[in-house]
C-alpha cells in the first residue's frame, strides 16, 4: 500500500518536472541584443499610438458633425412646434365658437331629449302595469328602449313615444270588449271574451279580473270577488248592447283595490293571528254558551210550569212555585206567623237554582273583553321588539304583533258582546220568576187562604 | 230624489262593513222595544190598573194579613210587567258602543292589512279600513246615544207608574 502510494506521487513529480520554454521566439541572449531589442520595441510602440491618436482624432469630428446635425435638427422641430401651437390655439378658438354656436342652435332640443327620456320613464310602469297592455301586448319594448338607451333619440323614437302616450290616452277613454286567455281561479287558461272599461277595471263572464304583469303578463279572475251589488253590475253590463246606458264599477286605482281585495286573509288565518289569547277567549265563548243554553231551557221549561201552576189550585210538585205552596196546602192549620217563616223558607230554596249560571256568565262576559286587552297588550309588546331589532322602516315587520294586538281585540269583543245580550235576558227571565216566587206565592197562598174561609168568591183569573 | 236617498244608504251600509247590519239590527231591535214599552205604559197598563183597582175596591176588608200579601202580590205582578224588557234596552244600549269599537278595530286590521301588502306608501288602501272604523263607531254611538234618552225615560216612568199603583191599591 504504501509503495503504492509513493510511486503514484513519484510518477506526479516527473511529470510536473518537464521543461516548457516562456518567452518568445528568440529570447536575447547578449544585453546588446536586449537592447536592440527594446529600441524595436518602442518604435513599434509609438506607431501604434500615433494610429490610436489618428483614430481618436477621427472619431470626435464625427461626434461633431453628429451634434451640429442634431442641434438643426432641434431647431427646426423647435420652430415647428411654435408652428402648431399656433394652429392648435386657432383651431381651440374656433372649436369654442363652433361649441357655442351649437348650444346657440340646439339649446331648447337639449331639453327635449331629457323630457322625452322622461316621459317614456314615467309612462313604463303606467303603460306596463295597465289593463290595455292586456289587448296591446308589445307596447312596453318601444318605451323601454327610449327609456333605457344613452343615445340621444331620433325623430322615429320621439314619434313612437308620443304615439304610445296618446294610444295610452284614447284606450283610456274606450270601452272595449275583445278576446283575450284569463287564468281563471282554478289555475286553468281560457281564451274568454273580456270587457275593459278604460284603463279600470277588466270583467269577464261576470267576474271581476285584474292584470298581473308579473311573473306571467295576463288576466287573472279575483279569487275574491266584491260585493254582490258590484257583480250584478258587471253582468248587467256585459248583457248590455251597444249604445245602452247601464251603470257599472270601476276601479280609480286602477287595480290597486281589487288586488287588495284578493289578499285579505280568511276567517280561519285571521283567528290564528289571535294567537292562544284568542283561542282562549273563544274558548270562554264557547263555555259561556254551553251554560247559557242550559240555562234557557231551564229558565224556559220552568217558567211554563209555573205559568200553569198559576192557573191551578192543587200545588205540583215539579216546579218551585208548587213546591212553595205545598208548604201552605201541608200546613194548613198553622197560624199566619209559622206559614210566612215556612214559606219565606221554602222561597229561599227554590232560589239558587233560579239564579245559578247567570253570576258565572256576567263573569265571563267581563272577561272576555279583558282578554282582549291582554291580547292587544301582549301584541303591541311584540310589535315594539320587532322596532327595537329592525326599527320602524318596514311596516311588514311590525304587522305579526298589530294583527295579534286588533284581532283579539275583535275577538273578546265578539265574545263579550253576545254573553252581555243573553245574561240580560237571562236575568230578566229569572228575576222574574224569583219576583213570582216571593211576592206572588204569599198572595196567592193569601188567596187560597181567603176563599177557603169564603171571604173572597171569585177570582178572575184573565187579570191574575 | 228617494231613490238617491236610498242609494246612499246603501252607499254607507257598505262603507261600514259588516258590522254596520249589526248595528243596525241591534239598534232596530232596541227601538221596537222601546216603542212596545211606551205603548204598554200608557195603553195597555192603565186598562189593567183599572181592573185591579176595581179588584181591589170589591174587597171588604183592606186590612189583614192576607190582604197585604194580595196587594203586594198585586204589585209585584205590575211591576214585573212594566219592567219586562227594561233590562234587555238597558244591555242594548251599552252593547252598541261596544258593536261601534268592534267595528272600529275590525276597520283598524283592514288598514293594517293594506299595509302589510303594500307598505305604508298606499294610503289608497287605508281609506277603507278607516271608513269602516269611522262610520261604525259614530252608528254605534249615535244609535247608543239615542237610546239612553229613552231607556232612562222609561225607568223613570216605570218607577213612577209603580208608586202611583201602590197609592191607588190602598
Amino acid at each position: 500500500m504504501f509503495w503504492w502510494v509513493l510511486s503514484t506521487f513519484g510518477v506526479t513529480l516527473f511529470l510536473l518536472g518537464t521543461p516548457v520554454s516562456s518567452w518568445g521566439i528568440g529570447s536575447p541572449e547578449t544585453l546588446d541584443q536586449l537592447l536592440e531589442q527594446v529600441r524595436q520595441d518602442s518604435v513599434q510602440e509609438q506607431r501604434l499610438n500615433a494610429d490610436r491618436e489618428a483614430n481618436f482624432l477621427a472619431a470626435r469630428d464625427k461626434q461633431k458633425e453628429l451634434l451640429r446635425k442634431a442641434n438643426a435638427d432641434l431647431q427646426a422641430e423647435e420652430q415647428r412646434s411654435k408652428v402648431l401651437k399656433g394652429t392648435f390655439e386657432k383651431n381651440e378658438k374656433v372649436l369654442a365658437e363652433k361649441q357655442t354656436e351649437l348650444k346657440d342652435l340646439s339649446g331648447s332640443l337639449g331639453e327635449l331629449f331629457s323630457v322625452a327620456r322622461q316621459t317614456a320613464h314615467d309612462l313604463l310602469p303606467t303603460v306596463s302595469n295597465s289593463l290595455v297592455l292586456a289587448e296591446f301586448p308589445d307596447r312596453v319594448a318601444v318605451l323601454s328602449t327610449i327609456a333605457e338607451s344613452n343615445k340621444l333619440p331620433n325623430i322615429e323614437d320621439l314619434q313612437r313615444l308620443w304615439l304610445s302616450l296618446q294610444e295610452q290616452m284614447t284606450e283610456s277613454g274606450k270601452i272595449e270588449t275583445f278576446s283575450a286567455s284569463v287564468i281563471t281561479v282554478g289555475g286553468e287558461v281560457k281564451k274568454q271574451q273580456v270587457s275593459r272599461v278604460g284603463t279600470f277595471t277588466a270583467i269577464s263572464e261576470g267576474k271581476y279580473l285584474r292584470y298581473l304583469s308579473e311573473p306571467v303578463a295576463g288576466l287573472v279572475e279575483l279569487n275574491r270577488q266584491p260585493a254582490s251589488r258590484f257583480l250584478k253590475a258587471a253582468a248587467e253590463f256585459e248583457k248590455a248592447g251597444s249604445g245602452a246606458i247601464v251603470s257599472m264599477a270601476i276601479d280609480p286605482s286602477r287595480g290597486a283595490i281589487l288586488s287588495l281585495l284578493v289578499q285579505s286573509p280568511s276567517l280561519r288565518e285571521r283567528i290564528d293571528q289571535g294567537g292562544w289569547i284568542g283561542y282562549f277567549t273563544i274558548a270562554l265563548g264557547v263555555v259561556a254558551l254551553l251554560i247559557a243554553l242550559q240555562r234557557f231551557i231551564y229558565l224556559f221549561t220552568i217558567g211554563r210550569r209555573i205559568d200553569a201552576q198559576r192557573h191551578e189550585e192543587i200545588p205540583n210538585e215539579d216546579n218551585p212555585l208548587g213546591r212553595v205552596l205545598s208548604v201552605y196546602t201541608g200546613n194548613k192549620e198553622e197560624d199566619i206567623e209559622a206559614l210566612n217563616l215556612k214559606l219565606d223558607e221554602a222561597i229561599l230554596k227554590e232560589m239558587p237554582q233560579l239564579e245559578r249560571g247567570l253570576p258565572t256568565l256576567a263573569i265571563l262576559a267581563d272577561v272576555a273583553p279583558l282578554l282582549g286587552l291582554l291580547g292587544t297588550v301582549t301584541g303591541m309588546i311584540k310589535t315594539f321588539q320587532a322596532i327595537t331589532m329592525f326599527g320602524t322602516s318596514d311596516p311588514k315587520l311590525m304587522s305579526a304583533g298589530i294583527s295579534e294586538a286588533l284581532v283579539t281585540t275583535v275577538i273578546g269583543l265578539m265574545v263579550a258582546i253576545p254573553i252581555l245580550l243573553i245574561h240580560s235576558a237571562l236575568s230578566g227571565k229569572s228575576n222574574r220568576l224569583i219576583q213570582i216566587l216571593d211576592e206572588e206565592s204569599a198572595a196567592i197562598v193569601a188567596w187560597l187562604a181567603e176563599k177557603k174561609q169564603g171571604l173572597l168568591e171569585k177570582r178572575e183569573a184573565d187579570v191574575f | 230624489m228617494f231613490s238617491d236617498g236610498l242609494f246612499r244608504i246603501e252607499w254607507l251600509l257598505e262603507q261600514g262593513g259588516e258590522i254596520l247590519w249589526f248595528i243596525l239590527i241591534a239598534s232596530f231591535f232596541m227601538w221596537m222595544l222601546i216603542i212596545e214599552r211606551y205603548y204598554f205604559l200608557f195603553v195597555l197598563h192603565p186598562i189593567r190598573m183599572q181592573q185591579l183597582i176595581a179588584m181591589w175596591q170589591q174587597r171588604t176588608e183592606h186590612r189583614s194579613w192576607y190582604a197585604h200579601r194580595i196587594r203586594e202580590g198585586m204589585i209585584a205582578e205590575i211591576s214585573s210587567h212594566l219592567r219586562q224588557f227594561l233590562l234587555l234596552i238597558k244591555a242594548l244600549t251599552a252593547t252598541l258602543p261596544m258593536l261601534g269599537l268592534l267595528g272600529t278595530v275590525i276597520g283598524m286590521i283592514q288598514v293594517f292589512d293594506s299595509m302589510s301588502v303594500s307598505g305604508a306608501g298606499n294610503t289608497r288602501g287605508f281609506a277603507g279600513g278607516i271608513s269602516v272604523a269611522l262610520i261604525t263607531t259614530m252608528a254605534g254611538l249615535v244609535t247608543a246615544l239615542s237610546g239612553l234618552y229613552f231607556s232612562a225615560n222609561l225607568d223613570h216612568q216605570v218607577k213612577r207608574a209603580i208608586e202611583q199603583a201602590m197609592d191607588l191599591l190602598r
